[in-house]
């Protein structure tokens, strides 16, 4: 099939790649300890890019036949004028890698997702809501620079929130493997911040400026929008705090360190190749504070004046897995570090004010722990915090010893993050209905 | 298009295999686009997302299946696919998920181009986009644009939508959205702009958003925030006046999803949340007697345009607060029956792989009778709050939170300094109770509206005419 695709470019255009990605996937959703529906999906989907005389087409097709909109868009490229970003393919030095669990390949494969259920023994949740994810997925990208390279893989990914009365408990597990202890100790988590949330008297937490415990959840959500501006493209389109910050600038404390780590295949967007075919590899973003990298395809590379780092994307760079460095508390020392504080467990609607200036809020949801003298005294109402990259980044006092993979809803891309001790974020609220 | 009669098959073939309901949605989307950064053509494509979903209800389970691949064969493993699903789903059932009766519709419609999207090549287009950016003058003063990006999109959605209780819908709509951001610079100061703009229809669409005017007003925003505006001291309790860009976000934010019916009920409380609805029920106050909330997916040209949902329903305006009163919630067919009401052709799916859920289509506050003069008259002093640039608000949708872009302080009924960076931070409740005045200016904004899992962004406008709230807090930040 490729390479019937293959024929409609070549001698066409210039230069072409082709990814074609194959894939099947379950994903059953619970809401109130039931299942509300059980997905099933089986998708080819083909990602063309060209290039002629420095103009540049991409696009993707999930359709069973591409060959007239690819044709169109091969007679199309004509009519476009030579791209700011065009910059001739690299060689391709991606390698191989794959990793395949074969019990999630087969249920992906069957369309049977009911076992998880049972190993998961969801049973003992009657308010849980949640998503579990199990798929299959080849990649093979071909192209004009040589480049003809295959992947392989599994994922098992998802997230629950459980309710014990107002109170609320969200976490979340991703994998390439099938992994219980993960999934049921992230189940097991968000059972337990409710609990422990609905043991405890309300009180508001009170508008001004506090020590805050970020729990991991919430960690990857603002980290991983902090390490999104070291992709070239946010900061050539203007969507970068870093924008104006060379490398080795210090743009956070040393107790910051965040790895995008491409090659480690425990986590689901592992690869060895990017999509221009280029090798991958792991490499510090900020080093104990300090800006290491920007995130780089060979366009954005060309308009920089860098090379590639390997994480194409055909017209910006893009990011793989996301590691935070861990840091030197053990959990049970957190809410000690933190003294008085609060601990927040998760967000959601984190938006910028200024991408420019970093400045952002976003909304806890679920348990929201008022702490005193490092023990929790209170589960408050749902409370904002603001505040800027560059000043989360540099009010990060340390972290715990122990990490947690992340990936839902809110944090699209695999994130392994401990606990962070922060120790000054902006926090305002608004009236409830009383529900925590 | 497709052959109607694999649909037919396959909803018959699930039957036959124990659904008692199916459907099987054709659902295609073949896209236009190219993007401009500083002015010139980055790239462009055309791109297509073709293929049928089935989804059923069996042995009192949803479930759901899709394919790309376009062949008898690969429909029956479809539909096999989600006869599993259900079986599945129907293990954890407390009672069986069932549907509510509902009018469905046996009709083919299409939204008319008045100008066709293909009768000019590209070319031209990338032409009219950058003659209007030439148009822009970006420096204004010490203030500068210091880039800019520009994209454009056309799509032509179509679907077929078959199901076993006897619908049979085919509906085609074109739409045109033009998405920009501005990167504002002056000294060490910067400040973006991102901004959406589209509607249902041709290339009319385009000539409609009026971009050099537009892209012109939102550099001139820029330049008031960057280089004007001066910060509020602390929160002060003000007569505020927010504008139809705003007021169009916050009754989607505030009205429209706490009235998704789906929400209400628990289902996307581990994605898009909860709803304060849970707690509130038809017939309880929220607002003054000045607010009224509406959600319709048949005004012509709006980006959330259908006449028949995806459940093949007939569509009509759905009324969700009533001169300051909670009344009808979003519903599918599902959720419906949950409340043992008719659906009101609240189901919405972004393409083939994504499965039908409850959403909004095309959501205003109603307007008034006064001017944007009339409602500042007799303010001695307020904040008039014109654009935004950050806003957010609680999973329930009770604690929202606007920051202006474009904001002034008003004295004596009169415009007055702008102000930096206001902030609007105030609960559902008050912020709909404190309306007391509407303005006769409705217009709409385009958007994408984000819920579901996978995350379904889906086309829809948002809008209102100014209004007028008396006495909250506002602050600088």
């Amino acid at each position: 099939m490729i390479e019937d695709l293959e024929s409609l470019v070549k001698g066409r255009v210039d230069e072409y790649l082709i990814l074609v990605s194959d894939s099947r996937e379950l994903m059953i959703k619970l809401a109130n300890g039931e299942v509300s529906t059980t997905q099933s999906w089986r998708d080819y989907e083909v990602s063309i890019y060209l290039a002629k005389s420095g103009r540049i087409a991409a696009a993707s097709y999930t359709t069973h036949d591409p060959r007239d909109a690819i044709r169109k868009t091969v007679s199309m490229i004509e009519r476009l004028e030579e791209s700011p970003l065009y910059a001739e393919l690299p060689e391709p030095s991606g390698r191989e890698k794959s990793r395949v669990d074969p019990r999630l390949k087969e249920a992906a494969l069957q369309g049977d997702a009911a076992w998880v259920l049972e190993e998961l023994e969801l049973d003992a949740y009657p308010t849980a809501a949640g998503m579990i994810s199990i798929a299959y997925t080849t990649r093979r990208l071909v192209g004009s620079n040589g480049a003809d390279l295959s992947q392989e893989a599994t994922s098992f990914n998802g997230y629950m929130r459980i309710f014990k009365g107002k109170s609320s408990g969200q976490w979340a597990w991703t994998s390439t493997v099938y992994d219980k202890v993960k999934a049921t100790r992230a189940i097991g988590q968000a059972a337990s911040l409710a609990e422990e949330c609905s043991k405890l008297p309300h009180e508001d937490v009170e508008p001004g400026t506090h020590r805050v415990l970020l729990g991991p959840m919430i960690a990857a959500n603002l980290l991983q929008l902090a390490a999104s501006a070291a992709n070239a493209g946010s900061i050539i389109l203007g969507f970068s705090f870093l924008q104006n910050r060379g490398l080795d600038s210090r743009v956070g404390s040393e107790a910051v360190t965040i790895l995008e780590k491409p090659l480690d295949d425990t986590m689901p967007l592992f690869t060895g190749f990017d999509d221009e075919g280029v090798e991958t590899r792991d490499k510090v973003i900020f080093d104990k504070g300090v800006f290491k990298t920007v995130l780089h395809n060979t366009k954005t590379a060309k308009i920089m004046g860098d090379v590639t780092t390997g994480n194409a994307g055909w017209v910006l760079p893009r990011t793989f897995n996301l590691e935070v460095a861990p840091g030197g508390l053990r959990e049970d020392e957190m809410l000690e570090a933190l003294g008085d504080g609060i601990y927040a467990t998760n967000n959601w609607y984190t938006r910028f004010q200024n991408y420019l200036e970093g400045t952002f809020s976003t909304v806890t949801r679920d348990a929201l722990f008022i702490v005193r003298r490092g023990r929790p005294v209170a589960c408050s109402s749902r409370a904002r915090l603001a505040s800027s990259m560059p000043s989360l980044l540099g009010s990060i006092e340390d972290l715990s010893r122990s990490q947690y993979d992340i990936q839902w809803w809110e944090v699209e891309e695999p994130v392994r993050t401990p606990y962070v001790l922060v120790s000054s974020m902006k926090v305002s609220r608004g009236a409830s209905v009383g529900a925590r | 298009m497709i052959d109607e009669t694999l649909l037919y098959r396959a909803i018959d073939e699930a039957a036959r295999l124990g659904a008692s309901y199916a459907e099987a949605r054709y659902h295609s989307l073949r896209e236009f686009n190219f993007s401009l950064l500083n002015g010139r053509v980055i790239g462009g494509a055309y791109s297509d997302s073709t293929g049928i979903s089935v989804r059923v209800y069996a042995g009192g389970g949803q479930g759901f299946a899709s394919t790309s691949t376009i062949s008898w064969e690969s429909l029956l493993d479809a539909v096999k696919r989600a006869i599993s699903a259900a079986r599945t789903s129907a293990t954890s059932r407390r009672s069986p998920a069932r549907l509510a009766p509902a009018r469905l519709g046996r009709a083919r419609y299409s939204v008319v181009e008045k100008k066709p999207l293909d009768s000019v090549g590209e070319d031209a287009k990338i032409t009219t986009v950058r003659e209007a950016l030439d148009g822009v003058e970006m420096k204004r003063g010490d203030m500068e644009v210091e880039s800019h990006t520009v994209a454009y999109r056309e799509s032509v959605e179509e679907k077929v939508i078959v199901n076993t209780d006897g619908a049979f819908v085919a509906s085609r709509v074109p739409r045109v959205e033009v998405f920009y951001n501005l990167t504002g610079k002056h000294g060490a100061l910067r400040a973006n702009r991102w901004r959406e703009l589209g509607g249902s229809g041709g290339l009319e669409v385009l000539d409609g958003m009026r971009l050099t005017d537009t892209i012109q007003d939102d550099v001139d925003s820029l330049h008031v925030n960057l280089v004007k505006a001066r910060n509020m001291e602390g929160s002060q309790r003000l007569d505020v006046v927010l504008s139809p860009e705003i007021v169009g976000l916050s009754v989607h934010e505030s009205a429209g999803h706490p009235s998704e019916a789906d929400r209400v009920l628990g289902r996307e409380a581990a994605q898009a949340g909860l709803s304060y609805r849970t707690e509130m029920g038809e017939g309880e106050r929220i607002g003054s007697e000045h607010v009224t909330i509406i959600d319709d997916p048949t005004i012509p040209g709006s980006m959330g345009f259908y006449l028949y949902d995806d459940e093949g329903v007939a569509a009509r305006p759905r009324v969700l607060i009533d001169k300051g009163i909670l009344r009808e919630l979003l519903h599918n067919r599902e959720t419906a029956a949950s409340f043992g009401v008719e659906s009101n052709a609240a189901s919405r799916a972004l393409d083939y792989r994504s499965e039908p859920i409850v959403r909004m289509a095309n959501t205003y506050m109603a307007p008034g009778d006064y001017s944007l003069d009339e409602l500042l008259e007799d303010i001695k002093d307020g904040v008039y709050i014109k654009k935004y640039m950050e806003w957010n608000i609680d999973d329930k949708r009770w604690i929202a939170r606007y920051v202006g872009l474009e904001a002034y302080r008003i004295r004596g009924g009169r415009i007055e300094e702008p102000l930096k960076n206001v902030v609007l931070e105030i609960n559902t409740r008050d912020y709909y109770s404190k309306i007391d005045a509407v303005g006769k200016d409705l217009s709409f904004e385009a958007g994408s509206c984000g819920k579901g899992e996978p995350m379904q962004p889906l086309p829809v406008w948002m809008g209102g005419p100014h209004v007028r709230l008396r006495s909250v807090e506002v602050k600088g930040i």
